[in-house]
């Protein structure tokens, strides 16, 4: 598996260090809990940038600098705002053609085995709207839904 | 119903030898696994209970032995899947006592019981400025098919009041009441909260305005049984995987008179009397309502599941799943943090709670690591949610196999996940 970025390769690494599923469980959880409030502004947790069909609320943004894109996102749950905190670091700073390499392998490494199945399935979601970002050249979550209606 | 006396799980008094919750946790072997390296904890049995030996034996028994096509089978094999088929039929009468089994209507779920009346007796007799009744409490399966209804003729749904507590307020509900009424449409037991309804009470006070009665019993006769007759309802229908039976199988039950009244739901086979191009005449209910192949080996293993519940004893049961209420709500009140959401009086065995600070999701995943079984969410039941004020909860669902190790796991499970959390 190439490299992604600096970020994703951290992840996966501690990931791949921890042998034990309920440690790497907690280790989301930790993740999560260092993502401060003011790190997605109030502002930001609006309708347009939600996401739909999750069990907790997630919003996500995407910035596009120099042709790359820059991810941020929130979730009024920890493990999942662990997870997307994980995803959108992982996954920042990268070109739109770069984006459309990802596959679903690249999350796999991240070993989040501790995860249910609905959370895994969310994770591909997050990432198949990573690269819809990457196509649509940025936007709102709310403009990608309706340009895939 | 007889007022159930709790077990007091503590002190072991008052019969907890005639419910031997050891011997019953044997006869359901999945509870013999463990989950993240812990014994599985299963408060999840609201959303389907697990099942004892003789409910997978009965249903394996049927394909193994004597499985062929019911109804009108010129050889031996279906002769005797028809007889035992049947026979659950009216073992379902019974349990329920029913005025007979033909009161008795095989559907896939619940949920179909429900669709059935709203698309039959509903669609025939509702019309333009009619006023049907439900209750905020109800699961979405009580709420949608009306909706679609309502959308095809234009009656009006009005919902009976829960308080804070979620205690059903029955004056709300009275003041509801009017000629216009045509049907009220109400669960015996919320889903989420377990509050036990009056059910008896509504029913009484609805027919006094001319309405006819649905209960939606898919909670409420797991925990306390039901007697149709004493209910005095018109409708009332439950699932079988709720009540420790196989999936796929729902029943309905209904006054006979009143489903003489109703036009099939379905068309196919086993529903007709006769078929011709001219003009096609149908059979008597309870068949009337069951076109094509039924759910056989379901029905059987519901029967199996039945006999399985009536052998332990509905009051047994409900005393023992009261003692284990009695015990977890002492417990988890007393936990820093915890909001028990759902404080009627009349409770079934069923806690929905939130951790302060906590979001229900991260609890319930921190549970479910602890190997506790819980549900978290809406519980199909968005309306009450709205009600309340709340996203979701986590729900703490007992059934007849869950004993005080149960509880103790919950409440360490719930330390653990505030450690973690918080």
């Amino acid at each position: 598996m190439n490299s992604i970025t600096p970020q994703y390769e951290d992840y996966a690494d501690a990931l791949e260090m921890i042998d034990d599923e309920d440690m790497r469980f907690e280790y989301i959880i930790d993740v999560g809990k260092k993502v401060k409030d003011e790190d997605f502004p109030e502002a930001l947790r609006i309708d347009p940038n939600l996401m739909h069909g999750c069990m907790s609320r997630v919003w996500l943004c995407d910035e596009v600098r120099d042709g790359k894109h820059y991810f941020s996102g929130f979730s009024d749950a920890i493990i999942v705002k662990g997870l997307v905190a994980m995803m959108a670091g992982s996954f920042s700073g990268l070109t739109t053609d770069q984006l459309q390499e990802l596959t679903t392998g690249h999350v796999r490494r991240l070993n989040l085995g501790a995860l249910t199945t609905q959370r895994q399935v969310g994770m591909m979601a997050m990432l198949e709207t990573f690269k819809k970002f990457g196509l649509a050249g940025g936007g709102t979550i709310a403009q990608l839904r309706s340009d895939s209606v | 119903m007889n007022k159930i006396v709790p077990i007091d799980i503590q002190s072991g008094s008052n019969s907890m030898d005639a419910y031997d919750i050891e011997r019953v946790r044997e006869d359901f072997p999945i509870l013999k696994q463990q989950i993240y390296g812990k014994s599985l904890v299963f408060l999840d049995s609201g959303a389907s209970a697990q099942k004892p030996q003789v409910v997978i034996d009965a249903v394996h028994e049927c394909y193994e032995t004597y499985y062929s096509n019911v109804h009108r089978g010129a050889h031996f094999l279906s002769q005797k899947c028809t007889d035992v088929y049947e026979q659950v039929r009216g073992q379902i009468a019974t349990f329920m006592n029913a005025q007979s089994e033909n009161n008795v209507i095989f559907t896939s779920s619940v949920t179909e019981s429900i669709n059935l009346v709203a698309q039959t007796w509903g669609r025939k007799f509702l019309k333009k400025g009619d006023q049907i009744i439900v209750s905020e409490v109800e699961h979405h399966a009580n709420i949608v098919p009306w909706q679609l209804l309502q959308d095809q003729i234009g009656f009006d749904i009005k919902v009976a009041k829960i308080d804070d507590q979620g205690e059903f307020l029955l004056d709300t509900f009275k003041a509801l009441l009017s000629p216009k009424t045509k049907l009220v449409a109400i669960t015996d037991c919320s889903n989420v909260l377990g509050t036990m309804l009056p059910v008896k009470e509504i029913t009484r006070l609805a027919h006094e305005v001319g309405a006819k009665v649905l209960v939606d019993g898919t909670q409420g006769i797991v925990h306390n049984g039901v007697d149709v007759q004493d209910l005095d309802c018109d409708f009332y229908g439950f699932t079988g995987h709720k009540i420790y039976g196989p999936t796929g199988i729902g029943i309905l039950y209904g006054k006979m008179d009143v489903l003489k009244s109703m036009p099939p739901y379905q068309g196919g086979g086993d529903m007709i009397d006769k078929v011709s191009f001219s003009g096609t005449t149908f059979q008597e209910p309870p068949y009337r309502f069951e076109a094509g192949t039924p759910p056989i080996a379901q029905v059987i293993g519901l029967g199996a599941a039945i006999k399985y519940v009536s052998d332990l004893g509905m009051e047994n049961i409900s005393a023992h799943e009261q003692g284990l209420l009695a015990y977890a709500n002492e417990l988890l009140s007393a936990i820093e943090g915890v909001q028990i959401i759902g404080q009627a009086k009349d409770k079934a065995a069923i806690i929905s709670f939130l951790i302060e600070g906590t979001h229900p999701f991260d609890v319930a995943a921190v549970l479910d690591r602890q190997g506790v079984a819980t549900r978290v969410g809406h519980h199909c039941a968005e309306p009450l949610m709205d009600r309340l004020g709340i996203v979701g909860t986590v729900r703490a669902s007992f059934g007849l196999y869950n004993n005080k190790d149960d509880v103790d796991r919950l409440v360490a499970a719930i330390g653990r996940a505030k450690e973690l959390l918080i």
